[in-house]
Order: C-alpha cells, then sequence, then structure tokens
C-alpha cells in the first residue's frame, strides 16, 4: 500500500512537471487565456472606463473575464493527450487516477499563472476601492480550485468525444454557474465590508465534491 | 543473462486465455481465441491483415477490454488486473506516440518517473544505449526519423526491463542495423521473461519459439 501510494505521487509529480514543460515550449494555452483576458479587459476599460464604486459590476465583470479565460485554455490539459495520439503513452505509465491528479494540480497554477497577470491588470484598468485583501484573496483562491476541479473533469469526460471544442464549454457552463455565482458574490461581499463565510463554504462544498466524483470517475474514463 | 536483465525480477509469467474476442461496434476485432503460454521464451503472433494481431496485444497490455472471454496474466503465480498490468508491461505499437516539445530523452524520463523507476534518468539512457538512439537523445522527437522513432517506440518498451514484451511490428522502418537490435533484444528477454511478437515479418516470426496464428479473412470483417 505504501509503495503504491508513493508510486502514484511519482506519477503525479512526473505528470504536473511533464505538462509545466510541454507548456512552457508551445505556450500554446498560455497565449490564448492571455489574449483573451487582455483583450477583454482593454476592450472593456476603452469603452466604459474606470467603474468606481460599482463593486458588483467589478466582480461580476472579473469572474466573467477569469472564467472565460479558463474556459478557453483549460480543456487543452486531455484534448491535447488525444489529438497527439500520446494517451496510450500516458495509460502505460500511470493511473488514471494520477493522470487526472496530475493536471488537476498543472490547471490550478496555469490558472494561478494567469490570475497574476489579469488581476493586477483588472484592479489598475477598472478602478474601484482596494480589495479587502485577505477576503478577497480566500475568494479568489477558492473559487479557482472549484473552476480548475470543474474544467478538468469536463475535459477528460469530453476529450474522447467528437465536437469536443463547442461541448467543453456547453458541458462546462452549467457546471459552473455555482462557482460563478459564489465567486462574484463573494468578491462583492469582501468590497462593500461583508464577511465571505457562506461563499467559501459553497466553493470549498463544490471544489470538494467535483474532486470527490473525479476520483471515482477517472479510473473508468479512459477504459476501451 | 545479458547485463542489461541482470537487475530484473526473475519471476514467473503465464498468460492464459479462454475465448477472448473484442468487437469494435459491428466489426470484429479479433475471433474468440484460446491460448496458454509461459515466461521464458517468445511467442510469434502471426495472421493476416485485421486479424486481430494488434487488438490481442492492447488486451494483454490492458488497454484494451475484451468483449467476450477472459485473460488471466499471472507475474510469479499472483494474478494481476489489466489496471496493474499497464504499468508492468513493455509495450511498442506504430500507434504509439511521444510528445513532440520534448526530446527523446525527456520523453523516456518522464516515462520512467512516472513509473516509479529508481533512477529515471539513467534508466532512460539505458534504454536508448540499448537500441542504438543514445547519440540523438536530446533531439526532439519530430527531428527523429521514422527508424528512430520505431527505435524510440523500443526503448519505451525496455523500461526498466519488464518481465512481459509486446512488440507490434517492432521491424516497421528499421534498417538492417535495427532489426538486429530488435533480434537482441527479443533474444536477451527471452532469456529471463516473456516477448510476445505481433508480425509478419518472416525473420522476426522465426525469433518466436512458441507461435500463436489468427486465421481469418482479415481486413476486420463485419459481423
Amino acid at each position: 500500500m505504501a509503495r503504491s501510494a508513493s508510486s502514484s505521487a511519482a506519477a503525479v509529480w512526473a505528470i504536473l512537471r511533464k505538462e509545466c514543460r510541454s507548456e512552457w515550449r508551445t505556450r500554446y494555452g498560455l497565449n490564448a487565456a492571455l489574449l483573451f483576458a487582455i483583450t477583454s479587459l482593454a476592450g472593456v476599460s476603452f469603452a466604459v472606463g474606470p467603474l468606481g464604486d460599482r463593486t458588483d459590476i467589478l466582480s461580476g465583470m472579473l469572474w466573467v473575464v477569469l472564467l472565460f479565460a479558463a474556459l478557453a485554455s483549460l480543456s487543452h490539459a486531455f484534448v491535447r493527450e488525444i489529438e497527439g495520439h500520446t494517451l496510450t503513452l500516458l495509460r502505460l505509465v500511470a493511473t488514471p487516477t494520477a493522470i487526472g491528479l496530475g493536471k488537476l494540480l498543472f490547471n490550478l497554477i496555469f490558472l494561478a499563472v494567469i490570475e497574476a497577470v489579469t488581476v493586477p491588470l483588472f484592479l489598475l484598468l477598472m478602478g474601484g476601492p482596494p480589495p479587502k485583501w485577505g477576503r478577497f484573496a480566500l475568494v479568489l483562491i477558492l473559487g479557482s480550485v472549484a473552476l480548475a476541479a470543474a474544467c478538468t473533469l469536463v475535459s477528460a469526460i469530453i476529450a474522447q468525444t467528437r465536437g469536443r471544442g463547442a461541448l467543453f464549454a456547453g458541458a462546462s457552463l452549467p457546471l459552473l454557474l455555482p462557482v460563478l455565482a459564489a465567486a462574484v458574490k463573494g468578491t462583492r461581499a469582501q468590497w462593500q465590508g461583508g464577511t465571505v463565510g457562506a461563499e467559501a463554504s459553497i466553493l470549498i462544498a463544490y471544489a470538494a465534491a467535483v474532486f470527490g466524483v473525479s476520483l471515482l470517475l477517472y479510473d473508468h474514463l479512459w477504459e476501451d | 543473462m545479458s547485463a542489461a536483465l541482470a537487475g530484473a525480477v526473475l519471476c514467473s509469467l503465464t498468460l492464459e486465455a479462454a475465448g477472448l474476442a473484442h468487437r469494435y461496434g459491428r466489426r470484429r476485432g479479433l475471433d474468440p481465441l484460446s491460448f496458454r503460454v509461459a515466461s521464458p521464451g517468445v511467442v510469434a503472433l502471426t495472421g493476416p491483415n485485421g486479424s486481430g494481431k494488434s487488438t490481442l496485444l492492447r488486451i494483454v497490455a490492458g488497454l484494451l477490454r475484451p468483449t467476450t472471454g477472459s485473460l488471466s496474466v499471472a507475474f510469479g503465480g499472483e494474478s494481476v488486473s489489466a489496471a496493474a498490468r499497464r504499468l508492468r508491461v513493455g509495450f511498442a505499437s506504430p500507434e504509439l506516440a511521444f510528445y513532440d516539445e520534448l526530446s527523446a530523452e525527456e520523453n523516456l524520463t518522464f516515462a520512467a518517473e512516472a513509473r516509479g523507476l529508481p533512477d529515471p534518468g539513467a534508466a532512460a539512457g539505458a534504454a536508448l544505449e540499448r537500441v542504438g538512439l543514445a547519440a540523438r537523445a536530446r533531439d526532439l522527437v519530430p527531428e527523429l526519423s521514422s527508424g528512430m522513432q520505431q527505435r524510440l517506440r523500443l526503448a519505451f518498451a525496455l523500461l526498466g526491463a519488464p518481465p512481459l514484451l509486446l512488440l507490434d511490428e517492432p521491424g516497421s522502418h528499421l534498417d538492417e542495423e535495427g532489426c538486429a537490435t530488435v533480434a537482441r533484444v527479443v533474444d536477451e528477454q527471452a532469456e529471463a521473461g516473456l516477448v510476445i511478437l505481433a508480425t509478419n515479418d518472416e525473420r522476426e516470426t522465426k525469433l518466436g519459439t512458441q507461435r500463436i496464428e489468427l486465421r481469418r479473412r482479415g481486413l476486420g470483417d463485419p459481423a
């Protein structure tokens, strides 16, 4: 059991490192996500300018930009394996659960990089009051974890289907609405001086549920 | 025994199939097949195109579930599930692809690391050395010729000296030296393990000490 656990950990770590190296060399997903985020922000900024104290709109806009940047890029984690015909190689070196976990960790890091660029740019271009950094970071982190978990699972499920590009967005959006709602409410609450406990609880429960379902499903997803 | 297999765990290996068959939708991929083979040795798997040679190798590797029938693979008397088998066999087939953005060495090091081999870099280097690809270790996969990519597949199959080697047309795209490498690798493996070699090449067929012949019209007959 101990050897099996350490082998799985080694596989997860190897997959994570491979994903990071591949993305760094191709920058395929990174360029797409950053281009979308920066273009969206620039466009809205030119159109409406700083939004001042409209924290309700600011909250919604921030998460719409992050959501669509995620949808534009997080599906590639598995689609790339199918289109590059490397899924056979992956299945021969790691268990489906290790593959799923490795991809999930990569997607989390990927989202963190996107947000490291997007969020400061958003705060700079769109104006608005300074965030309550502790609560803001909490909602951002939990929302990102929930987003990454859901997108990774959907990507794994639809990767071997035809029309997976369109299917990913269509299958993801209904699942991501609770994340969007809780994240927007929490972000707005911290700007308006309120607490974010309820929204944080929802995001934690959602992420835990999706993660649990993922662990149950991964072993069955690529069985031919 | 060759130095390459000196570190391999010597354990008996048996494969027993009963009525093993697979369908791809309406199309028959493998007709019902029963056999029993054991290590050490080389099993040559022959048959016309579409008779199910590749399908059978994928089932043995644990990559494909049989539609009907059963397959038991036991390492040292202990039966191993398909999921566990995938991580223990050496598998090389024309469909096996590598990551284009990584070099030959990086692909194998990744595979060795994911499989939990003690020294992934050394394991990758040793595998590349065995197939004569060490000089091109740092080249990206697209920079390798089709023959070199075939050698890379063979190197991948040899990672960690697995007790069961599944080779699907290992000599395709290979020159004389490459074919000699395949023969040498198969001979070394047969000393302590089992090789199942799917081929229609007479030279490779002769490497087999046992033979399974799939007899069907071929070309993936419909129902």
